[in-house]
């Protein structure tokens, strides 16, 4: 092995998720799409959009899964720091309120009498709502 | 002297203040082990995220509205807004009245220098005690609900910087009380905006230099702008959150004082009445025997 391995550091407004953890390889929702961080990666740093963290701990096959939302990723020498507004991990998802949440955003950007820095804070929602609904069908189905 | 009833009815009622402060003490003790958590919790996710605006801002060299180095400090500066947080609820000691005197002291100590300062208040007892002293704040933020939640932080900050781009302002302060354990606080003074890069960015350089090739993705410029608003939200809750848990530490900390207190006046109000009791009793029986003592006589 040429490179050291990846740390991963995952802190979020409410509590540090992940501290130091040893990974093969990290998958990211960057500005401009997925990006793979794999050992010995460039240094980086990027904006993140919504969507699906993940990441295989080291010697391990299977990926975990977390959701991100907002935040900013930096690739270093030392690993990979991300910074999340929120993280929720797959199995911790509840998919009724999700649902619900989805519902009640859609709702309000259909009614069509919000200002519009409401409705692009109900389109946040509404895409949170989305990714975690597809990620608590998907654990559901493949694992 | 007072009468027994008397004694009995004021231990009676200092029982009942007992009662209310204990229950307001456990109250307290649950509301700051969360209100702690939060904070603690918190801390990293903030320092990291001004880190890492400095470190882009110093190596990038990115201008921004926010932004200041503090080696182009600006001597001229005159329109500060003074962010004062206090808790809306009394019953917590020095806690509101430790953040009054300071901001009055500061107030009196930089009135001599050419500066304008107003004030934002948050928390309806700092801004009752200013009001009883003439001193009429810009804008007052009451009603904080039982928790300071984000969107209320993100509330405030916007406000602010909303008044700091429109040119009302060209410095802010912030003068809240920091959580240092359950029974310390120390009230602060910082300085928000415009956020001084230069201080943070060297904190950190003595453990591992940031590097200044980097890629970035979008461009540094939209990475800074995207994060510090964020920044400025985030700073903002984090003082609130500093604020509600070290306002629990200082209400449960005051309220057990009120407790024990109370116990003690529990014990010498029981002392006297038992002694005013027995001087009953015993001038009782002197009448007795005296009587009696008359009538075989």
């Amino acid at each position: 092995m040429a490179y050291k391995p990846l740390h991963l550091t995952l802190v979020t407004p409410e509590k540090k998720l992940l501290t130091d953890v040893e990974v093969d390889e990290v998958f990211v929702p960057g500005y401009r799409g997925e990006l793979n961080i794999l050992p010995g990666h460039a240094p980086l740093m990027t904006t993140l959009s919504t969507g699906l963290l993940r990441y295989r701990l080291k010697g391990q096959s299977d990926l975990k899964t977390v959701v991100v939302s907002w935040g900013y990723a930096e690739v270093n020498p030392k690993g990979v720091l991300i910074l999340a507004e929120t993280a929720e991990r797959a199995e911790d998802i509840d998919q009724e309120r999700a649902l619900a949440a989805w519902k009640l955003a859609t709702e309000r950007i259909d009614s069509g009498e919000l200002d519009p820095e409401t409705v692009a804070k109900y389109r946040r929602k509404l895409e949170r709502a989305d990714i975690r609904r597809s990620i608590a069908k998907g654990s559901q189905t493949t694992h | 002297m007072p009468s027994l009833k008397d004694i009995r009815n004021r231990i009676d009622s200092t029982k009942n203040t007992q009662q209310i402060t204990k229950a307001m003490k456990m109250v307290s003790a649950a509301k700051l082990r969360r209100a702690q958590q939060n904070v603690v919790n918190m801390r990293p996710y903030a320092q990291g995220l001004m880190t890492v605006i400095a470190d882009v801002a110093t190596t990038q060299a990115v201008d921004h509205p926010l932004l200041r180095r503090s080696s182009e400090v600006d001597e001229r500066r005159k329109k500060v807004l003074l962010v004062v947080i206090t808790s809306d609820r009394g019953l917590c000691g020095a806690f509101n009245t430790n953040v009054s005197k300071f901001t009055e002291r500061y107030l009196r100590d930089n009135a001599s220098k050419s500066e304008k300062i107003d004030m934002l208040m948050v928390g309806r007892r700092g801004a009752d005690y200013f009001r009883r002293r003439g001193k009429v704040a810009v804008e007052t933020i009451l009603n904080l609900a039982k928790d300071i939640s984000y969107p209320l932080a993100s509330k405030i900050s916007h406000r602010v910087v909303e008044m700091y781009n429109a040119g009302e302002y060209e410095e802010v302060r912030i003068i809240y009380n920091e959580f240092v354990s359950a029974i310390q606080q120390t009230v602060v003074c910082e300085t928000l905006l415009p956020i001084d890069v230069e201080k943070s960015a060297t904190l950190n350089k003595g453990t591992d230099g940031f590097p200044a090739e980097l890629i970035y993705e979008p461009s540094p410029t939209e990475i800074i702008d995207a994060l510090i608003w964020k920044h400025f939200d985030i700073q903002m809750y984090r003082c609130l959150s500093e604020s509600v848990a070290a306002e629990h530490g200082a209400r449960m900390t005051s309220m057990e004082n009120a407790t024990k207190n109370a116990g003690e006046m529990i014990r010498t109000l029981t002392l006297t009445y038992n002694k005013a009791r027995q001087a009953a009793i015993t001038t009782e029986l002197i009448e007795i025997t005296s009587g009696a003592e008359a009538l075989k006589a």
